[in-house]
């Protein structure tokens, strides 16, 4: 372990980013889902450094009780401070917070990353919102959370009654999808408003993102036994619906639904489609031509021909080198190696390792130029 | 076969080179643009309709069973035509060998070709287009070759008497397939021990000696005769030039390379460093070949070679990425190049200028060629849209809507005519044809009078603005960089929608190819299939003019209806490797 980091070290040279460290995780039995999606979240670097600050001026009031976000700034913060560059940290505290928090995770079971990265992001904007909370009822306490996160307490005091508190974490993730529907009979578009952190995407053979997103947001017509209500009409009525992405988030989080159902079979069944994607990409589906481009960071790969076992692994960005984290270990890839993961353009494939959930960070509005 | 078997619809059937009873009778629903994912399910049809009538599927080129690609993703299958005209055989002419290994056999198949005039010695069997003869050596391993030419009478193997071979890349193999014949296996497969042969390129206008270039995921680049490895026995390269030897110059992969049209015997190797090399075939190369280092990343630069002896006699460091596709205009006066960092670059060859260029929506561009009167190139790439540039706006004239996927292909139909034109200069069409990931082929009709630009035209005097770089040495000369546009808005571009899309394998593909005669769609895996075009019954138009020069790279100029008799044909000579035991 310790050779695979001087290993990195030496192919990284004098070109090791300056204060970046570059950790493995340790795998407790089947924690390869946690240790996959930790690493794509460290290397978000937005999420990270909040979640730095919010972990040194927690520190500064004191003991807080435990929970799963500060474990996750006790770990992010614990690798960042090491003293080497490479190596290895154990996320014991976290797994076992984690294990403790919810006991879908308790087994030994093989478990979905994409399950986890929901139930974390969620979990952390709960704990978030009741500190918030908390700090409202006692406006004696200035809690230092609320400043870095929460932004002008006003805005906050606004829209107080109707709108939810938004947290760092869904500055950070959260977009806003709209379902518009048309009555087909009077014309009347009702547009209904939906929050996300991450889009799952249904997927097809040979296909790209783009595409997805795309089939994302096609129009559907609800007929028959589908009806839509229309308050205009004061009656089901024939409408055409379609989800368009009236915010697109800071980091796009994309799940690829490799998991399916499949009724007959009365179980999943993992599709190992081919579907690629790009380095870079731009959302076709907004309700405002956004035109903003986004840039993939990290990937967390299911290895595997079932959904009920294999392997997780994730590719980073980061200082523009792509580095393979496979729980212990961390290597250096090539750029082009991404591509070996989108997936079999045939259903029997020696080829396993599938790209599973996505990470896109948004670049600006304006478009950069290499 | 690769095919699956669908029971249900009926669909599913083998592929067989023709057009099945049973297929052919279903109504087409491919033209619709977007290939919806239960036609995907469905087999793979074995025509496709177009206004002017059904392209069939005529023939497939694969590669032998068991050959797969070693490494995933390193090797995508590429596709090079070659004509070759009759012309008295020139073994053992080429200059050099850098296949030094192979060198017993080639002067064993000099002899035997009747350099030295007739010695009893020769023990030859013919194979033309059909491989099946290899193992009939028995009735025709005797047939004498006297004379550089000898007889033509055993030659009518090659199946329609015209030598155009396909040539395509699988593994670390280069197979080579007589285009014209029935026969799915390739008559010549050489074999690259060290690396993989990742790109080629014919000229079919070298005057003699070496037309093909092959380079390798190493970097190295061979030019050899075809005419030579057709006619030797091993899978080895014969006669070969071997240029960029042990990574003197770069050990960064191959990416593309390419002829200078009408520069005889000049050509460029493009690599994923971002780099373009120029060697001249004629040159050894035993000069100094280093360059110097690259002073500015971001910039396009030039640097000629120290010595007139060396070879390659200029490097352009193009981007700091991997350059993906490169294309001449058809007058060799331009070069187009595309690159992982999104940008199409077009240079003034020549000049050694950036002219102009332009983004791509995001992502890579992987694809890129030249119209016949290179008014517009066409892009292909991550954001799966096929981008029309046109040379005159220097800008995106319109991007192409319909793959679902990465477009890994594109090329102008230069042998299509539209039925309705007149010859006026009114209205001006162009047929192009894109490939994608998505495992379609999709065809498109461009008129520019059909275009509505919603953005004012670009004023002619729109020339890129140029910065004055300074001449820092005399070998190294920084040109200056012309101006590239940022990739367009979404709603600033004209979509267009395909005219036909068709799902032509079951893999993603890789190229494409117009020929006078047919569609040649290539997947990345190494199967080749030829879309003979309409029949002139079946056609509207049945008299295309046939243009002169190429639309892409890999396109040569075959010649106009000419007499069967005139193609009497390369000889096809495969020796059993007993023949030398
Ligand atoms: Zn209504």
């Amino acid at each position: 372990m310790g050779a695979a980091g001087s290993k990195l070290e030496k192919a990284l040279g004098d070109q090791f980013p300056e204060g970046e460290r570059y950790f493995g995780l340790e795998n407790f039995g089947n924690t390869c889902y946690c240790n996959s999606v930790l690493q794509a979240l460290y290397f978000c670097v937005p999420f990270r450094e909040q979640l730095l600050d919010y972990y040194a001026n927690n520190k500064s009031i004191g003991d807080v009780e435990e929970n799963l976000l500060t474990c996750l700034a006790d770990l992010f913060s614990q690798i960042s401070s090491q003293k080497k560059k490479t190596g290895v940290i154990a996320p014991k505290r976290f797994v076992q917070r984690l294990k403790k928090q919810n006991e879908l995770f308790r087994s030994y079971m093989h478990q979905d990353a994409h399950e986890f990265l929901n139930f974390l992001l969620n979990e952390l904007v709960d704990i978030l919102e009741k500190e918030a909370q908390a700090v409202k009822s006692d406006p004696e306490t200035s809690s230092p959370s609320d400043k870095t996160a929460n932004g002008p307490k006003n805005a906050q005091a606004n829209g107080a009654l109707k709108e939810p508190l938004v947290t760092w974490v869904h500055k950070n993730f959260q977009g806003i999808l709209t379902n518009e529907t048309r009555c087909l009979r009077c014309e009347t578009v009702t547009a209904r408003d939906e929050t996300f952190l991450d889009l799952s995407l249904d997927i097809e053979q040979n296909s790209s993102i783009t595409s997805c997103l795309k089939n994302f947001s096609s129009t559907e017509t609800l007929n028959a036994e589908d009806k839509f209500f229309c308050d205009k009409c004061c009656s089901l009525q024939e409408a055409q619906k379609r989800m368009k992405i009236k915010k697109p988030p800071h980091i796009l989080v994309i799940h690829l639904k490799r998991f399916k159902y499949i009724e007959q079979l009365g179980r999943y069944k993992k599709l190992s489609y081919r579907v690629v994607f790009p380095l870079e990409l731009k959302l076709s589906n907004t309700v405002e031509d956004a035109d903003s481009e986004y840039s993939l960071f990290a990937v967390v790969v299911h290895v595997g021909s079932g959904p009920n076992h294999g392997h997780y692994v994730s590719l980073v960005k980061s200082h523009n080198h792509w580095l393979f984290f496979d729980d212990e270990n961390v290597e250096m890839i090539d750029e082009s190696a991404v591509q070996t993961f989108f997936g079999s353009a045939q259903e029997y494939s020696s080829n396993t390792d599938h790209g599973y959930i996505l990470f896109y960070e948004c670049l600006g509005s304006t478009s950069n130029k290499s | 076969m690769m095919m699956h078997n669908n029971g249900n619809n009926g669909y599913g059937n083998g592929v067989m080179t023709s057009a099945s009873p049973t297929t052919t009778s279903l109504s087409s629903s491919s033209a619709s643009a977007n290939g919806q994912s239960t036609q995907q399910q469905q087999g793979l049809k074995t025509y496709f309709k177009t206004p002017e009538g059904r392209y069939k599927l005529h023939f497939e080129k694969t590669h032998p069973p068991g050959i797969l690609p070693y490494s995933h993703g390193k090797s995508v299958s590429q596709i090079t035509l070659a004509h070759l005209k009759e012309k008295p055989t020139q073994a053992g002419s080429a200059s050099s060998s850098g296949a030094s290994t192979s060198g017993g056999v080639r002067n064993a198949a000099a002899r035997l070709l009747g350099v030295g005039g007739g010695n009893g010695s020769r023990a030859l069997s013919f194979v033309g287009g059909n491989g099946a003869s290899k193992a009939a050596n028995g009735t025709s391993r005797s047939s004498s070759l006297a004379g550089s030419n000898g007889s033509h009478s055993m030659l009518n193997s090659n199946y329609d008497g015209k030598g155009t071979y396909l040539m395509f890349n699988v593994g670390d193999s280069l197979f080579v397939s007589d285009l014209n014949t029935h026969d799915k296996d390739p008559i010549k497969s050489l074999h690259f021990s060290t690396s993989n042969p990742i790109c080629h390129s014919f000229d079919p206008e070298a005057k003699d000696g070496h037309d093909l270039l092959i380079g390798l995921n190493s970097g190295d680049v061979y030019s050899v005769s075809l005419r030579q490895q057709l006619q030797d026995v091993g899978k080895k390269l014969v006669g070969a030039q071997h240029y960029n030897k042990e990574g003197s110059v770069t050990n960064s992969r191959c990416t593309s390379v390419a002829w200078v049209p009408k520069a005889d015997g000049t050509f460029v190797v493009a690599h994923a460093d971002g780099n373009l090399y120029v060697y001249e075939k004629s040159k050894d190369g035993t000069g100094d070949t280093t360059f110097p280092v690259v002073k500015d990343q971001n910039q396009f630069s030039v640097a000629h070679a120290r010595s007139s002896k060396s070879n390659p006699i200029a490097r352009w460091h193009i981007c700091q990425s991997s350059i993906n596709g490169i294309a001449f205009s058809s007058d060799g006066a331009y070069l187009a190049t595309v690159g992982r960092d999104g940008y199409l670059r077009v240079f003034d060859y020549q000049k050694e200028q950036l002219i102009c260029g332009g983004k791509s929506y995001y992502g890579a561009l992987l694809c890129c060629a030249w119209s016949m009167d290179g008014k517009y190139i066409l892009t292909g790439g991550e954001d799966d849209l096929v981008t029309v540039w046109s040379m005159e706006d220097r800008k995106v004239v319109a991007w192409g809507e319909g793959h679902n996927s990465w477009v890994s292909g594109v090329a102008f139909d230069s042998y299509w005519s539209s039925p309705t034109s007149d010859g006026t200069e009114e209205s001006v069409m162009y047929r192009f044809g894109s490939v994608g990931q998505d495992t379609q082929l999709l065809l498109w009709d461009l008129s520019m009078d059909e275009i509505v630009v919603p953005l004012r035209r670009c004023p002619p005097g729109g020339s890129p603005t140029f910065s004055t770089g300074s001449q820092s040495s005399h070998w190294d000369s920084i040109c200056p960089v012309g101006t590239l546009q940022p990739a367009p808005s979404m709603r600033d571009v004209p979509k267009l929608s395909p005219l036909v899309a068709h799902r032509v394998h079951s893999e993603p593909l890789s190229g494409l190819i117009f020929t006078e005669e047919s569609i040649l769609t290539a997947c990345r895996e190494g199967y080749v299939k030829i879309w003979v075009r309409p029949s002139n019954s079946e056609s509207q138009s049945s008299n295309p003019e046939i243009p002169v020069g190429n639309s892409s790279k890999e396109l040569p100029p075959l010649p106009g209806k000419t007499g069967a008799s005139s193609y009497k044909s390369v000889h096809l000579l495969i020796y059993s490797s007993n023949t030398f035991s």
